[in-house]
C-alpha cells in the first residue's frame, strides 16, 4: 500500500472494483424463491389433482405443506442472520417489501375465510407479481421482471376462466415468477461469487 | 494535484475500505478482509486510521460468543469520500 505509486487512475479503479463487489452482496435471494416456489407449485398441482381428478372433499389439506415452508424459512432466517457479514440498504428494503407481502398474504387468507375462496388465486398471483417485479427492478434481474409481468397476465386471465383451472394458472404463475427466476438467480450468484 | 487529494483516503486499502462502506449500511471486519484481500493486521491498522480521522465508526461486540467488529461510514467520511471523488474528477478533466 505505497501511496507514492498510487495514481488518481488507480483510485478510480479501486473505487469501481469495490463498488462492483458490494453489488453481489445483495444477490443471493434465491433460497426463499425456490423454497416457496416449489412448495406452492406442488400445492397447486396437488390440489388440482385431489379436487378435479380424484374429487377428494378435503383437497385443501394439501396446503398444510406451507408449514414446511414456514419452518424452513424461520430456520434459514435465523441461521442467515449470524452469517451475514454486511447489511446493505437494498437487502434491507427488499426484506421490508417481503415482510409486507407476507402480512398481506395472511390478511388475504383471513378475508377469504370470511368472504369465500373463489377469487383467491387471482389475488395470490397479483401478490407474486408485485414482489417479483419490485425485487427484479431493484436487483436489475430481468427473469423476475418478466415472471412478474407473466403473473399479472395470468391473474387477468384467471378472471375469465373456471375457478378450478385457476389453481393450474396459479401453479404456472409460481413457475414463471419464482421457480425459473429463482434457479437463474442462484446460478448467477454462484457465477458472480467465484469472481468476487 | 496530488496535494489536493485527501491523504487519509489517498491510500489503496483505506480507499477500498471506504468505497466498500459507502455501498453498504454496515460491514463486518471479515467482509472487508474478504473483499479487499488484505491481511488482518494491515486492515486493522488502516481501519484505526480511518476511525481516528472520524471517517468510520467501529463497534466491537460479541455474537454467539465470538468477537465481532462492525464498521460503518460516518457522515464526515461520506462527505470526505464525495470530495475525494470530486477532486479526482477535476484532476482527470484537467488532463483532457
Amino acid at each position: 500500500m505505497q501511496n507514492e505509486n498510487f495514481s488518481p487512475e488507480d483510485s478510480i479503479r479501486v473505487i469501481q472494483a469495490m463498488i462492483e463487489k458490494t453489488k453481489f452482496t445483495v444477490a443471493d435471494n434465491s433460497y426463499y424463491f425456490l423454497l416457496w416456489g416449489w412448495l406452492v407449485f406442488i400445492g397447486c398441482i396437488g390440489q388440482f389433482v385431489l379436487k378435479v381428478l380424484v374429487q377428494y372433499p378435503y383437497h385443501y389439506l394439501i396446503w398444510n405443506i406451507t408449514f414446511i415452508g414456514i419452518i424452513f424459512s424461520i430456520y434459514h432466517g435465523v441461521k442467515g442472520r449470524g452469517q451475514k457479514k454486511a447489511k446493505t440498504y437494498v437487502s434491507e428494503s427488499l426484506d421490508n417489501l417481503w415482510i409486507a407481502i407476507v402480512v398481506s398474504y395472511i390478511l388475504f387468507d383471513f378475508a377469504f375465510v370470511r368472504f369465500g375462496w373463489e377469487g383467491c388465486y387471482t389475488f395470490y398471483m397479483m401478490l407474486y407479481a408485485l414482489g417479483c417485479f419490485v425485487t427484479g427492478r431493484v436487483l436489475k434481474f430481468y427473469p423476475l421482471i418478466w415472471g412478474a409481468i407473466g403473473s399479472w397476465c395470468l391473474a387477468l386471465i384467471s378472471t375469465f376462466t373456471p375457478i378450478d383451472y385457476n389453481i393450474l394458472l396459479c401453479g404456472l404463475a409460481i413457475l414463471i415468477s419464482y421457480i425459473i427466476p429463482g434457479h437463474l438467480l442462484k446460478r448467477q450468484y454462484r457465477k458472480l461469487d467465484m469472481h468476487v | 494535484m496530488f496535494k489536493d487529494l485527501d491523504p487519509i483516503l489517498h491510500s489503496q486499502l483505506r480507499l477500498a475500505i471506504i468505497s466498500l462502506l459507502i455501498g453498504v449500511k454496515e460491514a463486518e471486519f471479515n467482509y472487508l478482509k474478504e473483499k479487499t484481500n488484505a491481511t488482518a493486521g494491515n486492515l486493522s491498522v488502516q481501519i484505526s486510521k480511518l476511525k481516528e480521522a472520524g471517517y468510520i465508526e467501529v463497534v466491537k461486540q460479541y455474537k454467539d460468543n465470538y468477537p465481532q467488529t462492525i464498521c460503518r461510514i460516518t457522515p464526515k467520511g461520506r462527505k470526505a469520500f464525495e470530495e475525494y471523488v470530486e477532486d479526482l474528477q477535476t484532476y482527470l478533466n484537467s488532463r483532457k
